[in-house]
Formats: structure tokens, C-alpha cells, sequence
């Protein structure tokens, strides 16, 4: 059979799809993987020069501020807009019944058969899927009017001028009081507050069975109640209109998918939507995602206030309005699980109930990690009247929470330590790790196997055989329980996401990586350039990236799913090494040798039998340039390439599947003070497979800086309702805590390198996994220090007094 | 001022609104209780100190300090993060002292001396290499207000140590968990002070 001759766009994506196989490197390491390389963006964060969406002004600027709902469910019977409108400064009043509004819903968008729809607008906002109605099902609800005025000032005045009349629904705020018979119904015409979902069930094996081989069933059951991501720079966005043309300032972490929504729900053509995106105040996958409710709504009432105002319009959330948003996983978790002697888990059923969103079923930790073969998972939603759950640095948060406790309940049952229980039963998709040997080979990775890496190393940094010890069994000399408890998963990364990006070498030798993205904090420009630097064989410094600007139409992937560096840095690497070929064919022609002759190195061009034979890069590209108004001087085609690169979706590349094989282990001390119930983490160690560290630093940052995320989320932060208004009392950063420099100590971080991973030179993500991780870890020490499980997040003073029995 | 007093026109004082006979009785009152000029400045006149440079300003009696430097003034080192004295984002550094500046009203700022990370930077100090080098900042939104903040820890203590860097630092918040780098970034500038002052 002869092969068939692909076309041009045909062999684009033959080059761009992801093989499965080991990266192995083709240069020597200069900047990849070594300390000390400039950090890109530090100098203007330091210095305050940094610019962000917030900080943007524009001339003749107004500013917009939505209506929210006092209530926790009701609807709007009456409006009246007049007085407001009339308010000195105020320039447009958008009101629900405005035609322009009038029945519009939010729009999300997920790959699949259905790019966008409002069905993936927010999850959870099934029932309230307008932009800007007249319901609101939650307190804190954009609904009924929008405004824009001279100043926020002026439109938080006018606002207060609205006549609003309101009908007063029932609510309901618990997602297990939600579905039982009588409890008031969200969704008009609905029988139920039950959402439908196609993961609801999940079987492996025989559950039956495995119960059966079983030396001891465990039961317990586990709550995790609301927080959410309280980043720093609140979602914002700014329209401006000129002509048929639109300029968007977005704070998000997608702005290409964000112009792509756009352009579908308002009919704006994408050409004429001109869109920035500056540094990031973080966002963690949660707000600032032009698919979450919130920001679709913000963006598509920007752009309609910038329409009927004629101005610019900015429009930012204030701290208590981004308070409404819950990380998905409000949980209420019932487990049965049976285990062997030796901690062999012969089979798991849990039936977790969701509020609003189930971010994952709980269950797939343990499918992908481990040999467990039985396993039962039912997963339920309820809707209740609180703000759309969405996830939140992770949707894994449910999986390592169920992970996490039911090995720590296996381990206490069994009187073992937790650390063999882990090794006992670490594996693949029900089969034991040696599972993964085949794939290993097959793809040309390291046969090695992580997680015992992973442990040793953090039982030796913690020093865990010394100190570790039954549960509530160790007394301090200062009067406190020492607790010890350790807890284990894979890596990260999604193993998917596309992008694009260029390089062109300009006309004095600089290099430019031209693509847009959205930094939220994880130092991913400093790795693109020591990508670059390295596979072109110039010098660090001579790199430059310019990617605020999504209208030249390069845009790297998204910082998401822990794969911003495996998908991009297979995108920069390759555009780089179309640019050498290009440099390296041009060269040729100046040294007057075949190009495979030549190589570069510290930004110059060398011939490799001969090294002090070389020129400068800049000599041999002076002339090859994209523009040049000089008459009578002959140029040359510019050095320049692009590359696109797709990763696959969700572990899958070319329909092949894509196991797992970097690990981590997570160790962590506490002191528990019987008397006030209070938490004193006193050590942390974060053992992680990186795979490849591109900068050591930033893989470090992701671990430790997780760690203060994740401890906040096990001990502080918690979202509180008033159970009688349905109100959410703490939407400021005094009342819901998070922790501070003063709270915790450093956590020790050590990453492990074997080039396990999918993505460039074998590296894999980092960016989700700690504060994922650390939560549901407290729980663990909490009843090592004690001797009582309380299994219910966070864990605060009184319910620690209370399993004590001294409340 | 007199009890029953017949006369039509009053010197008000502008601060206590003690009432004087004379002019020249106010000017003195407003000297030795007030410790300001005798005249003041027009309504909502300020002039300020900011990182080296004089600003004469006219603001609104409810302008924060931080919309008068971020806004008017485009110094975009103040960040607005929790809307309301609970992280530290906005601060600068008013005659020595770290303050909040969206807790502060500019018209209260009258003659005060002000410096920003922009003006800490501009001076070359070492904190924002140390900064850079340690990676002490990741979305990098709260990172000058704790470089202002530990801009006045050093200026009033040369040596600190890490629990009093610790301290200092305690009411920033940074959502990204940078902490553990500050002491090391901080730790290392004051270093470098101490070793050549003329930083």
C-alpha cells in the first residue's frame, strides 16, 4: 500500500498531534531544569509596574454595577428604574426586560459535540441560566438591572434608587434536605432539586464479591462544607466599542475562549474582537474562566452597557460579590469498604451527595491509582439555593478527599501504618503497578516505579519511623497530641489542552516568542523562554515573549489542568526548532556549508568541526526581515516559524489511553491542644514526581504555596450561611480566614525526577496538586493526635472540643 | 470664645471651630493647637510627598488615598485586593509608617510624605532584586504592598530577624502562598543594606 501524500493542513495536524512516547531531549540543558535563571516577571511585580486588568483606565470610562438579590430565592414583581436613570453621572440602565438583554443566557463552552451551550455555562446553573433575569436563586444573584455611571460611586448610588418589588420564594440550603419529599423546588415544573448526571453511577468488578473476601468492613461518613478561591485581583473585565469593532480587557484565564463565546452568543465576528489580557491576580480555574457563570455575565453585560452608553465600560466585582461561587465540592460522603488483614482493600462503595456541583464523583483517585477491584461509587447533585459551585485550583478535590480517608480509616482499622496500606494497594485501573511496566517499555519511559520514591523521601524528611505512632497514643511535653499522617496520589496533569505560538528572530539577533497567555502566577514565561533559549541555542536574555495581546492569533494553552507547561512546552519547543532549521538554512548560505554542518550556541551560529569559525546571530539575520522601506537594498524572508501542538483531552491522545505513572506522597505533623481545640501544624513535606523540573523554583512554589491554600481550606475556611435568611454572612476577607504568613510553618518541598511524564523531556504538572492534597490530610493527623475521627471539613476548635467530648 | 457674643462676623477655626474675635487670634490658635499653616490651602487642596516628588492636588472629601495614587495618579504599585484593610495590598509607606491606603482618606494626607513600590524601585533598593531572585511573588497582585511593607520594616530596624520579618509581613495576604520566600528576600536586602548603605 503506498502512503498517501498529505496536504498542507493535514500535515499541520500530523505534526502537532501528540505521539505517546518518552521526550527525549536532542541538546544539552543550559537554563532547562537549573536554578537561578531570572525570574521574567519578577522585576514589574515587584515593582508595582506590573499592569493588570483591574489597574486599566481608559478615557471617557464609565463604570457598572449589577443588582443583586437580598434574597435567597424570590422574584422581581416590580422595577422601577426611573429614579435611577435619571441619578447626575449615570449614562445607561440595562434592565431584564430590556430587548437587548430580555432571555439571553449564559454561555460556556467544553470541547465536545457541543462547543458552547448554556448547558456548560457554570454547571450548576442549570436553573437560572439568564444573564439578567427577573429570579434569583441564590442571595447575592446578579439579576433585574444593570447600570453604568461616571463612577462606581455614582452606580452604587443609583442602584440604591431602584424600586424593587419582590416576591419571596422558599429556600433551601442543605443538599440532603434538598431532596427529600417537600423540600422547595428550584426549577419551576421540576419533580425534584436532583441534577441529572451521567456519572451518577460508577462500577467496577463486584462489589458483592469484594465484600465478601473482606477480613473487616469500615463505615464511616464524611462532610465537606463550602469555600471557595478568593483570589486577589477580583474578576473584571472592560468593553469598548468603536464602530462594528470591540476591544475587551479580560481578567481571564481563557481569553480565546472567552472572544470565541463572545462572538457565539452576541454575533460579534471574532475578526472584529480585539481582546487584551494582562497579568493575571490569580484565578485558579475558578473565576476569571469566561465559561464560569459569573465572568460570562460580567463580559456580556460590559459589552451591552459599552453598546447603549457609547463609552468604555469596566466592569469589577467587589470583594463581597465575588464571595458567590462555591468550590465544587460541598460534599456529604457515606463509605463502606472492605479490607484484608495485610491491608489489601478488596472492594469500596461510597454514595457521595453534592450540592449544586459534583466536581468529580470521588471515586476516580482510586481507579486510577490503585488495584482496588471492586468499587461502587453513586454520586448525587442536589441544587440548593446557594451561588454555583465551580472548581476550584482542582476538580479533584472529591477524589482525594474520598482517597485520602478512606485509606486513613483502612489503616486505623487495621492497625497499620498507613504507609503500607498505600504500597499494598498501589496500582492501575484494578490491576497492581507492574501494569504499567508494559506501557512503560512500550513508549520508551524509565521502568521505574514512583511511589516508593515518593514515601521513602518523605519518611525520611518527616521522620516517620521514628515518630509516627497509634492514634492518640503521643502526649507532648507542652501538653498538646502529636498527630502524624501521611497521604498519597498521581500526578496531576491533565495531558491535554492545543495552542499555538511563534518565534521570530528579529533583525539584531533578539528573539520573540509571539503568543498570547494568561499568567496566573506559575512563572510559565520564565519556562517557555528557557525552552526557547535552549532548543534555538541562544542566550536566556536574548529571549522576549509578548503575550498580552490575543489579536496577531497566537494563543498558548491555558494555564489549566496542571498541563499549561507539558502542552506549551511542547508548542514553544517545537516552534523553536522549526526557527533553528530556518536560522541553520540561512546561515548555510553566509558560512557557505550544508546547514547540518552548523549548530548554535549562546546566540551564535558555529560550525560544529570547526567552533571559532562562527558569526553572531545578528550578522546572519540583519537582512531577513518582515518589513524594510529601504529603496535599492535587497531583503530577505524573515527567520520566523509557528507551531501548534494539540495534547489530546483528558488523558487521551489518538484514542490511546494514557495511565498515570508520576506519584506523590504528602507527610504532615500536627500538635492538637486539647484544652481549646486549636491545630498547630508544625511540619509539612511534599514529595512530588515531577517528572523533569523545567524551574526548580517555580515546581517549588507550586508546593509550598499549595500547601497554605490547602491548610486554610482543612482548618479556617469555611463559606457561612444564616440558616434562617439564607444570607452568606462572611463575604469579606476578615471573617473568612485564610491563612497568613503568621499561620503555618514553611513546608518542606522535594521533588523527584523520572521522567515519567507526558509532557516535554518527560515533565509532568504541579500547579493543582498540593493545595488538593493537604485538606483532606488534616483530618488524618488531627485523629492521630486524638484518637477520634471527626471526618468533617473544616476542621475547626468545636468540633475537635466536641469529639472530645468537652462540648 | 465669649459667651453671647454680639458680633456679626466670627473666626471660625477650621478644625475645632473655636470662634476668635480677631484674625490674627485664629492664626495663632490655629499655629500652636493645630500645629498647620495659619491659611489653609483652598477646600479639598492637599499637597503631597510622593517618592520623592511634590504633588499639588485637588480631591473629593471621600477619595481614598488609594484612588488619588492609583487612579489620578497612575501608580499601579497599590492594589485593591480585599476592598477593605484585611490584606495589605494597597499599602504605602506615610511618613515612615506602612498604612492602608484604601482605609485612608487623601484629604487627611495634607503634607505628608508618601512612598510606593514604584518609588522604592526607582530608588534602586534592594529589596526588589532579592524579591525577583527568591521568586517571591507568583500572580504578583499582592507583591508590592509587601514590598512597601517590608521597605519600612527595614527602614526602622536594619537587622531584622526572621520571627520580626514574620511579624511584620503577618497582616499581607498573598492567596498564591509565597510566604516562605519573604524572610529569605527581605533577610537578604537587609544584608546587602547593612554591607553597603549607600543602597
Amino acid at each position: 500500500m503506498t502512503e498517501k501524500k498529505l496536504g498542507p493542513y493535514q500535515n499541520l495536524r500530523a505534526e502537532g498531534t501528540y505521539k505517546i512516547e518518552a521526550d527525549i531531549p536532542t541538546i544539552s540543558f543550559e537554563r532547562i531544569g537549573k536554578r537561578g535563571v531570572r525570574r521574567y516577571d519578577g522585576y514589574e511585580k515587584a515593582s508595582g509596574k506590573a499592569l493588570y486588568t483591574r489597574d486599566v483606565l481608559l478615557p471617557g470610562m464609565l463604570y457598572a454595577k449589577v443588582l443583586a438579590s437580598p434574597y435567597a430565592h424570590a422574584k422581581i414583581t416590580r422595577l422601577d428604574t426611573s429614579k435611577a436613570g435619571a441619578y447626575p453621572g449615570v449614562r445607561a440602565v440595562l434592565r431584564y426586560d430590556d430587548p437587548e438583554i430580555k432571555g439571553r443566557e449564559l454561555n460556556g463552552s467544553i470541547a465536545g459535540p457541543k462547543r458552547m451551550s448554556p448547558e456548560t455555562a457554570g454547571w450548576a446553573m442549570k436553573p437560572a441560566k439568564t444573564i439578567l433575569g427577573d429570579e434569583a436563586l441564590f442571595e447575592g444573584q446578579m439579576v433585574g438591572v444593570a447600570i453604568c455611571a461616571d463612577s462606581e460611586q455614582i452606580a452604587a448610588e443609583a442602584l440604591k434608587l431602584l424600586k424593587v418589588e419582590w416576591e419571596q420564594r422558599p429556600f433551601v440550603l442543605d443538599q440532603e434536605e434538598a431532596l427529600q419529599p417537600g423540600a422547595p423546588v428550584l426549577i419551576p415544573g421540576a419533580d425534584s432539586n436532583k441534577i441529572p448526571d451521567d456519572r451518577a453511577l460508577i462500577e467496577k468488578g463486584d462489589i458483592a464479591k469484594g465484600f465478601q473476601e473482606a477480613d473487616q468492613i469500615i463505615e464511616f461518613t464524611a462532610r465537606r462544607h463550602a469555600h471557595l478561591w478568593a483570589g486577589a485581583e477580583m474578576p473584571c473585565v472592560i468593553a469598548k466599542w468603536s464602530g462594528d469593532k470591540l476591544e475587551m480587557w479580560v481578567h481571564e484565564q481563557q481569553p480565546y475562549l472567552s472572544k470565541l463565546i463572545l462572538s457565539e452568543q452576541l454575533d460579534i465576528p471574532m475578526n472584529k474582537i480585539h481582546t487584551h489580557s494582562l497579568y493575571q491576580g490569580c484565578s485558579f480555574g475558578e473565576r476569571c474562566n469566561p465559561t464560569n457563570w459569573s465572568q460570562n455575565g460580567i463580559n456580556v453585560l460590559a459589552v451591552l452597557l459599552a453598546q447603549k452608553s457609547g463609552r468604555p465600560v469596566k466592569l469589577v466585582l467587589n470583594r463581597a460579590e465575588n464571595f458567590y461561587g462555591e468550590s465544587g465540592d460541598m460534599m456529604v460522603g457515606y463509605f463502606k469498604v472492605g479490607a484484608k488483614k495485610d491491608g489489601t482493600i478488596t472492594a469500596v462503595q461510597m454514595r457521595n451527595v453534592f450540592a449544586n456541583y459534583m466536581c468529580t464523583t470521588g471515586v476516580e483517585h482510586l481507579v486510577d491509582n490503585t488495584r482496588i477491584p471492586n468499587l461502587r461509587s453513586e454520586g448525587i447533585t442536589a441544587d440548593v439555593n446557594k451561588a454555583p459551585a465551580w472548581w476550584c485550583r482542582c476538580e479533584q478535590l472529591p477524589n482525594v478527599f474520598c482517597q485520602t480517608l478512606i485509606f486513613d480509616h483502612v489503616a486505623d482499622a487495621l492497625g497499620l501504618d498507613p504507609t503500607e496500606v498505600a504500597l499494598k494497594n498501589d496500582g492501575c485501573e484494578g490491576h497492581d503497578i507492574s501494569h504499567l511496566s508494559e506501557y512503560r517499555r512500550e513508549h520508551g519511559f524509565p521502568d521505574r516505579d514512583s511511589l516508593p520514591e515518593c514515601i521513602e523521601a518523605g519518611k525520611k524528611a518527616i521522620g516517620w519511623d521514628e515518630k509516627w505512632h497509634p492514634p492518640g497514643t503521643k502526649r507532648l511535653p507542652n501538653g498538646r497530641m502529636h498527630g502524624m499522617a501521611f497521604t498519597w496520589s498521581h500526578d496531576w496533569d491533565d495531558v491535554r489542552g492545543t495552542g499555538s505560538a511563534a518565534v521570530l528572530i528579529q533583525n539584531d539577533g533578539s528573539v520573540s516568542i509571539i503568543a498570547q497567555h494568561s499568567d496566573v502566577g506559575t512563572n510559565p514565561w520564565t519556562a517557555y523562554i528557557q525552552i526557547v533559549a535552549d532548543e534555538l541555542g541562544v542566550r536566556y536574555e536574548d529571549v522576549e515573549i509578548n503575550p498580552f495581546d490575543l489579536n496577531h492569533g497566537f494563543a498558548l494553552m491555558s494555564p489549566d489542568g496542571s498541563c499549561n507547561l507539558v502542552s506549551n512546552g511542547f508548542i514553544v519547543k517545537k516552534a523553536a526548532q522549526k526557527a533553528k532549521g530556518m536560522l541553520l538554512d540561512l546561515a548555510s548560505e553566509k558560512f557557505d556549508l550544508p546547514a547540518e554542518a552548523l549548530d548554535v550556541r549562546e546566540s551564535y551560529v558555529y560550525e560544529k568541526a570547526n567552533p571559532e569559525n562562527r558569526k553572531p546571530l545578528k550578522d546572519i539575520v540583519k537582512m531577513a526581515t518582515p518589513m524594510l522601506n529601504a529603496v535599492g537594498i535587497w531583503t530577505e524572508p524573515p527567520v520566523f516559524a509557528w507551531a501548534w501542538h494539540t495534547h489530546g483531552l483528558w488523558g487521551q491522545a489518538n484514542e490511546t489511553r494514557r495511565p498515570r505513572m508520576c506519584r506523590q506522597a504528602n507527610f504532615i505533623e500536627v500538635e492538637v491542644d486539647t484544652d481549646t481545640g486549636e491545630v498547630f501544624v508544625t511540619h509539612v513535606v511534599n514529595v512530588n514526581d515531577v517528572g523533569k523540573a523545567i524551574s526548580p523554583e517555580t515546581v517549588e512554589g507550586q508546593m509550598y504555596g499549595g500547601t497554605y491554600m490547602g491548610l486554610g481550606r482543612a482548618l479556617t475556611e469555611e463559606m457561612v450561611w444564616d440558616p434562617a435568611t439564607g444570607v452568606l454572612l462572611n463575604r469579606n476577607l476578615l471573617d473568612y480566614k485564610y491563612a497568613t504568613m503568621l499561620d503555618y510553618p514553611k513546608a518542606e518541598c522535594i521533588y523527584i525526577e523520572t521522567g515519567l511524564g507526558h509532557g516535554p523531556y518527560g515533565s509532568t504538572g504541579i500547579g493543582e496538586n498540593t493545595a488538593t492534597m493537604i485538606p483532606a490530610l488534616l483530618g488524618p493527623a488531627v485523629y492521630n493526635a486524638i484518637g477520634k475521627q471527626i471526618d468533617d471539613f473544616p476542621i475547626t476548635p468545636d468540633k475537635i472540643l466536641k469529639a472530645l467530648g468537652k462540648l | 470664645m465669649k459667651e453671647g457674643s454680639h458680633k456679626t462676623t466670627r473666626n471660625l477655626c477650621p478644625y475645632c471651630s473655636a470662634s476668635f474675635d480677631t484674625l490674627e487670634g485664629l492664626k495663632a490658635h490655629v499655629i500652636s493647637v493645630h500645629k498647620t499653616e495659619a491659611l489653609p490651602k483652598p477646600d479639598g487642596w492637599i499637597t503631597m510627598q510622593i517618592n520623592g516628588q511634590a504633588h499639588e492636588l485637588k480631591v473629593e472629601p471621600e477619595w481614598t488615598l488609594y484612588q488619588v495614587i492609583h487612579d489620578k495618579l497612575g501608580l499601579t504599585g497599590v492594589k485593591m485586593f480585599c476592598d477593605r484593610g484585611a490584606c495589605g495590598s494597597c499599602t504605602v509607606i506615610m511618613d515612615g509608617r506602612p498604612i492602608l491606603s484604601c482605609m485612608t482618606l487623601a484629604i487627611e494626607c495634607d503634607g505628608r510624605t508618601i512612598e510606593t513600590a514604584e518609588g522604592i524601585a526607582a530608588a534602586n533598593h534592594p529589596l526588589v532584586e532579592s524579591y525577583v531572585k527568591h521568586h517571591t511573588m507568583q500572580c504578583g497582585y499582592c507583591t508590592p504592598g509587601f514590598v512597601t511593607t517590608a521597605k519600612a520594616l527595614l527602614d526602622r530596624n536594619a537587622d531584622p530577624t526572621e520571627e520580626e520579618i514574620i511579624e511584620a509581613l503577618g497582616g499581607n495576604l498573598c492567596r498564591c502562598g509565597t510566604y516562605p520566600q519573604h524572610p529569605k528576600a527581605v533577610l537578604e536586602a537587609a544584608k546587602i543594606l547593612r554591607e553597603e548603605p549607600s543602597k
